[in-house]
């Protein structure tokens, strides 16, 4: 995770940025504090990255890039506002072990925000068109040599996959249909044995945006009937509101990177 | 009376072949493909599919998609591109310039008759003057292209090498009401002579009628000495007088028959009027060449008023060009005969702009020849009592000639009593 030292809203590149509506920077770090402390109570270990003056998105540290065991696949930002944070995150993988392999061609690519591992044996969930082209979805199946699952994000309020699917274990993802046409719909009914289908205000909401560790959903926000489905799929659920992230467009998972892949 | 081969004008839709990699099957992004072609009013032909043995191997998928035209198709293939479907043959056209004069690059780009467009500067530009067997020359500021012949290639010349960034339209069936939709078999002898010829005559009509986009299409006349021989001329110098003839090709053969019918009221030495062959006849045809050449050109024989009736005659009143080709055989040759094939080749090119209809009557090696030259949108009409010269005409790469075989005496007459009325023929009896 980045500490949000020099996070704020400076470009609109997604559909809830407003230049004039800046997060208020006090209770970003709040937040994002007790993110973290929460993560920490659930057993997770928490790596940071040193915050960087003048890129402000560098606290969204899904989009770095993919981790795959120890191999790092750095993003490659469809905007080039954020193309300043690649160096900085190659520069900490390398610094902490991981091999860089650069995804082939020059289509975008946005990292764990637009490409998760799903299920036994595992599949990328992939998602395209706002962010990540269905392009590097290819290089990227080939690099890993794993099989990958394209699906089309339809709505610009989704405009990266994890705010639109949320792996909990190898039969259930929270899913947010919203987000996805006929096609997409039948995908993840093909490949998810349960899936949660969410409500238009828990996708709204950005619950699909929440970070799982061992029986422990972190969300931005759960709705009642949510909280009683995922308790019922054995899962423990706590809110930890990060609305001033929501101002950039990000949610508990995008503040974070999971490092432990397989 | 048969009817041999049934393509008509080409109406022409666009196409192009597309690829999608990946693992498009299980992500149903295949399938998205698809039915956004088909919801777009498109379609598609899947050229060629390849399916991964494991599900972690990508499929490999060739999918020709065709638009009634050129933006749709731009549009669609836009559309579909985000779903991972690229182009093929985006690639620019490959252009290297001519070294030796009447000499192409190795590997240049050979034509068929079919409309063709090139890919300069990442666009679809149309190539002018389609013809067969030539190469593409591009201009120097490389916004236009236009096929060339062997033999007109000029040090410098750019020209399309290899088959990247080249594409042509298919041919396509057209039965359109007032086609030969009804010409369904490859041959008929069945068809009912009459109806053929009101088909022609009706074809015709259309070509002088503006009927495509507001514009009159030209028709051309190529002619074998059987024209005259079977009494044709007549009728065909009717049609000529009636403004229903643009221009016109032959050879030497059928130049000194129709003039020696005319003149002397042979055609090789036998009168036409059906009387025995006159002693010495058979040079009837010399005498009228060499007065010919003295005259210096058939116009000039005209304005002397030597030649007073035939086809060529009407030309030359009329203002109608005419090409005569030349041979190795021929005898003289007419003073308008041009001895240099090539040359001759040429020259019929330069009459070319704006035909739209062509007859072909009773003539075999200026019937290939002009079929050499003509777009494949050329409506083509081949009439000789012989099938195989249809069938020569058709594998030679003229896929757009219609075929009627039947005599062409019987077949120009009634088609001068259709377009040109029946006065004509009192004419023929009164003469000039």
């Amino acid at each position: 995770m980045c500490e949000p030292t020099f996070f704020t809203v400076t470009y609109e590149i997604n559909p809830y940025m407003h230049i004039e509506i800046r997060p208020d920077p006090s209770a970003a770090r709040q937040e994002w504090g007790h993110l973290v402390s929460t993560l920490q109570q659930t057993g997770a270990t928490v790596d940071f990255l040193a915050p960087v003056k003048g890129v402000p998105d560098l606290v969204f540290t899904a989009n770095a890039g993919l981790v795959q065991g120890r191999r790092f696949v750095p993003s490659r930002f469809r905007h080039p506002q954020r193309r300043a944070e690649t160096p900085v995150d190659v520069a900490w993988f390398r610094d902490h072990g991981f091999l860089i392999e650069q995804l082939a061609g020059d289509e975008p690519f946005e990292g764990a925000g637009d490409a998760l591992p799903f299920g036994r044996p595992t599949v990328i969930v992939a998602g395209y068109r706002y962010r990540s082209s269905i392009s590097a979805h290819r290089a990227l199946g080939t690099l890993l040599g794993l099989p990958v699952r394209s699906l089309e994000l339809v709505d610009e309020r989704y405009y990266h996959l994890d705010l639109a699917f949320c792996p909990l274990d190898d039969r259930r993802a929270m899913v947010a249909g919203q987000a996805l046409d006929r096609y997409g719909c039948r995908v993840i009914e093909a490949l998810v044995p349960e899936p949660i289908w969410l409500e238009d205000d828990e996708a709204a909401d950005f619950s699909a945006n929440s970070v799982v560790v061992g029986g422990v959903a972190v969300m931005p926000a759960c709705t009642p009937r949510l909280g009683k489905v995922l308790e019922k799929a054995g899962y423990e659920v706590v809110v930890a509101p990060v609305g001033e992230f929501v101002k950039a467009g990000g949610g508990c998972r995008c503040l974070t990177l999971a490092l432990d892949v397989p | 009376m048969a009817l041999v081969q049934t393509t008509g004008p080409s109406a022409r839709a666009v196409s192009e072949v597309v690829r999608l990699d990946g693992h498009v099957l299980d992500s149903l992004v295949l399938v998205k493909v698809l039915d956004t072609i088909v919801d777009a009013g498109a379609s598609y032909k899947i050229l060629e599919l390849d399916v991964g043995t494991t599900n972690r191997d990508e499929s490999h998928v060739r999918i020709e998609v065709s638009c009634p035209d050129e933006a749709a198709l731009g549009a669609l293939l836009e559309r579909v591109q985000v779903h991972g479907v690229n182009r093929e043959g985006q690639e620019e056209a490959h252009l290297v310039p001519v070294d030796q004069d009447g000499v192409l690059p190795d590997d240049f780009y050979s034509t068929t008759n079919l409309p063709t467009w090139v890919r300069l500067s990442g666009h679809w530009v149309e190539v002018g003057q389609p013809e067969m067997d030539c190469a593409v020359v591009v201009d120097l500021d490389g916004t236009t292209a236009r096929t060339l012949p062997m033999h007109r290639a000029r040090r410098g010349d750019r020209v399309v090498v290899g088959m990247h960034g080249v594409r042509v339209a298919p041919p396509r069936r057209s039965a359109g009401p007032g086609e030969f939709a009804f010409m369904t078999s490859e041959v008929s002898s069945e068809k009912p002579k009459g109806l053929t010829v009101e088909r022609v005559a009706a074809t015709l009509r259309r070509a002088r009628l503006h009927d495509v986009g507001g514009q009159s299409r030209g028709i051309l006349a190529v002619c074998g000495p059987a024209v005259v021989h079977t009494g044709a001329a007549p009728a065909l110098a009717a049609l000529v007088r009636e403004g229903w003839v643009q221009a016109l090709f032959a050879g030497n053969g059928f130049a000194t028959h129709d003039i020696e019918a005319a003149v002397l009221g042979t055609s090789l030495g036998v009168p036409l009027s059906g009387a025995e062959p006159s002693e010495h006849g058979h040079a009837n045809h010399l005498r009228v060449i060499n007065t010919v050449r003295r005259f210096g050109s058939i116009a000039n024989a005209v304005d002397a008023g030597w030649l007073r009736r035939g086809v060529l005659y009407e030309c030359v009143r009329a203002g109608v060009p005419f090409v005569l080709g030349g041979s190795v055989r021929d005898d003289g040759p007419l003073p308008d005969v041009i001895s240099d094939t090539a040359a001759a080749a040429d020259a019929m090119r330069e009459h070319l702009g704006g035909i739209g209809v062509a007859l072909m009557l009773a003539s075999t090696l200026h019937a290939i020849a002009t079929g050499n030259l003509l777009p494949a949108t050329v409506e083509t009409f081949c009439v000789d009592i012989n099938q195989a010269v249809v069938t020569k005409l058709a594998d030679r790469g003229s896929h757009q000639a219609l075929g009627i075989v039947t005599d062409v005496g019987l077949f120009v007459g009634d088609l001068a009593d259709l377009l040109c009325g029946p006065d004509w023929r009192a004419q023929v009896t009164r003469g000039p």
